[in-house]
């Protein structure tokens, strides 16, 4: 473990997630029930086993790993939106995933977008209302707010996405591959924003798979390689060996 | 000891919060529930020609059809007196029940997107259906006021008892919204079957003929006594039209208000962390 115990803002402990996924079944109806099998198959993915994690005040970890790896389960899982099969996750506050698109409606303008989206966040809609502004100028949208959001170019609707889902700083940010988005002006102040939340001694967990972004950004890096972490520690390290499983045919090619 | 410090800061993540907690949090975030449906009717009639107005359409031209049918060509008019009347609170309050509970089957599917992104307390998705609804179904309400007025109905002090009917109909279809929604978020076979049963509730309700006429068994009227819908149907008459009601009736309606949302609530929260998958 690094670091002193008492800057621990998150700690995952031993954490297993499974689910179940419903088979297209390759056999016809006739077969199925010559099998005496009226109900449909399942198989259980065990897309996290037994990752035990800890995360620090102001520090930024990234998280790599192939597609499937259970990165992306492993972070719904801190957020509380899994089931765990066993295992505990304890932390300062709940951590939140950033983004908040599912939530958005084309067809609506950006700011009703704004309200909507703030809403499903948890902000009350005087407290949306009151950083109305600030959230559109910040998303650099103000030619565009009153238009649908079906219009916008999907840099614009990233932008929105991005400033309304950071209206409010969290104590941990969970960010899933959201970083690739908008032009360069963005990506210089939405990264500017994920330095406040470090310097708000919160913690920063980052999923890439843009190997030289999780090397510039993050203090630490964790590989996880079929639900189980492989290796934690520095980037420069941990990088170059998440890459060398690729060259050297160990990693599964897809998960 | 610094480790045994830092372990007690830290609260359990994945821990399900207690009945209080989770209805605080419900209440906090209680804009969510009507202010995204509003806006929702807002966008869902925004590419019609008649926008808008088709909340008032949709059940004049279910009244008009069923009048004709049933009122001109059938004759089902059978023991009551201001069939329009009769029919127009039917089908309005009918249709309100039905909107909700159809769209409720699938609110957990079409929100999957959000329910694996973001934690909130899930019932909020239903109630939202339940408002939408009943946003959408005030203006249909207010015609259909009028064209009672219009039937030869004149309003008495009776009138302001179809607000605790109206409460009671809200009560009812938070409940029935709350039990679709846990069952057609893991049975995805409900939204096919829903017409069907929609529609035996229907007839079973006396919306478009009178029970009282037509049901001569006291046996099958007690049966019917015990289908809210009927109950709320008949209720509602009763306050605007002056028309029977039965203490059974009366009875039915009060202990599926109370019953229905708190067994829908149990049921509801006991899969709530399972919605994502």
């Amino acid at each position: 473990m690094t670091g002193p115990p008492t800057d621990v803002t998150v700690r995952v402990e031993d954490v297993h997630v499974y689910y179940r996924v419903y088979e297209d079944p390759r056999a016809g109806l006739k077969q199925n029930f010559s099998q005496g099998r009226v109900r449909r198959q399942f198989s259980i993915i065990e897309a996290v086993r037994g990752v035990t994690l800890d995360l620090h005040e102001s520090e930024t970890l990234g998280l790599i790993g192939a597609n499937g790896s259970g990165k992306s389960t492993l972070l719904a899982a801190m957020t509380g939106l899994l089931p765990l099969k066993s295992g505990t996750i304890r932390g300062r506050s709940r951590p939140s995933l950033l983004g908040v698109s599912s939530a958005l409606r084309p067809a609506l303008s950006g700011r009703r977008n704004i309200l909507i989206g703030g809403l499903a966040l948890g902000f009350t809609r005087a407290e949306i209302e009151g950083r109305m502004d600030e959230i559109i100028d910040f998303a650099g949208l103000r030619d565009a707010i009153d238009r649908p959001m079906r219009t916008y170019s999907s840099g614009m609707r990233a932008r929105l996405n991005f400033a309304i889902a950071t209206a409010r700083i969290p104590e941990i940010l969970l960010i899933d591959e959201a970083l690739a988005v908008g032009d360069e002006d963005f990506r210089v102040r939405s990264a500017k924003r994920i330095d406040e939340v470090r310097a708000a001694a919160g913690s920063v967990v980052l999923v890439s798979h843009n190997m030289a972004e999780i090397e510039r950004s993050c203090h630490r890096a964790a590989w996880l390689d079929d639900g189980v972490l492989r290796a934690v520690g520095e980037p420069g390290e941990v990088v170059p060996a998440y890459l060398a499983s690729y060259s050297s045919g160990r990693s599964r090619s897809s998960g | 000891m610094d480790d045994a410090t830092s372990a007690r800061r830290l609260v359990d993540l994945t821990a399900p919060p207690s009945t209080g907690a989770y209805l605080r949090e419900v209440w906090r975030r209680r804009e969510f529930a009507v202010v995204v449906p509003a806006q929702d009717l807002r966008a869902q009639n925004m590419d019609t020609a008649l926008g808008q107005l088709w909340h008032l359409l949709n059940p004049a031209l279910l009244v008009g059809v069923y009048f004709f049918i049933f009122g001109v060509l059938l004759d089902t008019r059978r023991g009551v007196d201001n069939f329009l009347g009769f029919l127009i609170v039917g089908i309005v309050l009918f249709h309100l029940t039905q909107r909700v509970v159809q769209d409720a089957a699938v609110c957990m599917v079409r929100n999957m997107g959000l329910i694996r992104s973001i934690q909130f307390p899930r019932i909020l998705l239903p109630l939202a259906t339940v408002n939408g609804q009943t946003l959408a179904f005030l203006p249909a309400l207010a015609v259909a006021l009028l064209a009672i007025l219009a039937t030869g109905e004149r309003p008495s002090l009776r009138w302001l008892l179809v607000l605790a009917v109206l409460a009671a109909v809200y009560v009812f279809n938070v409940g029935a919204a709350l039990l679709v929604a846990r069952i057609g978020a893991s049975v995805r076979d409900l939204e096919r079957l829903l017409p069907h049963l929609m529609r035996l509730l229907f007839y079973g309700s006396g919306v478009i003929f009178s029970v009282e006429a037509f049901v001569t068994s006291e046996a099958w009227r007690r049966v019917f006594a015990l289908n809210p819908v009927y109950d709320l149907i008949t209720c509602a008459r009763w306050c605007l039209l002056g028309t029977g009601v039965d203490r059974s009736v009366v009875i039915g309606l009060v202990a599926w208000c109370a019953v229905l949302p708190v067994a829908g609530f149990i049921a509801f929260r006991s899969a709530e962390r399972r919605f994502g998958s």
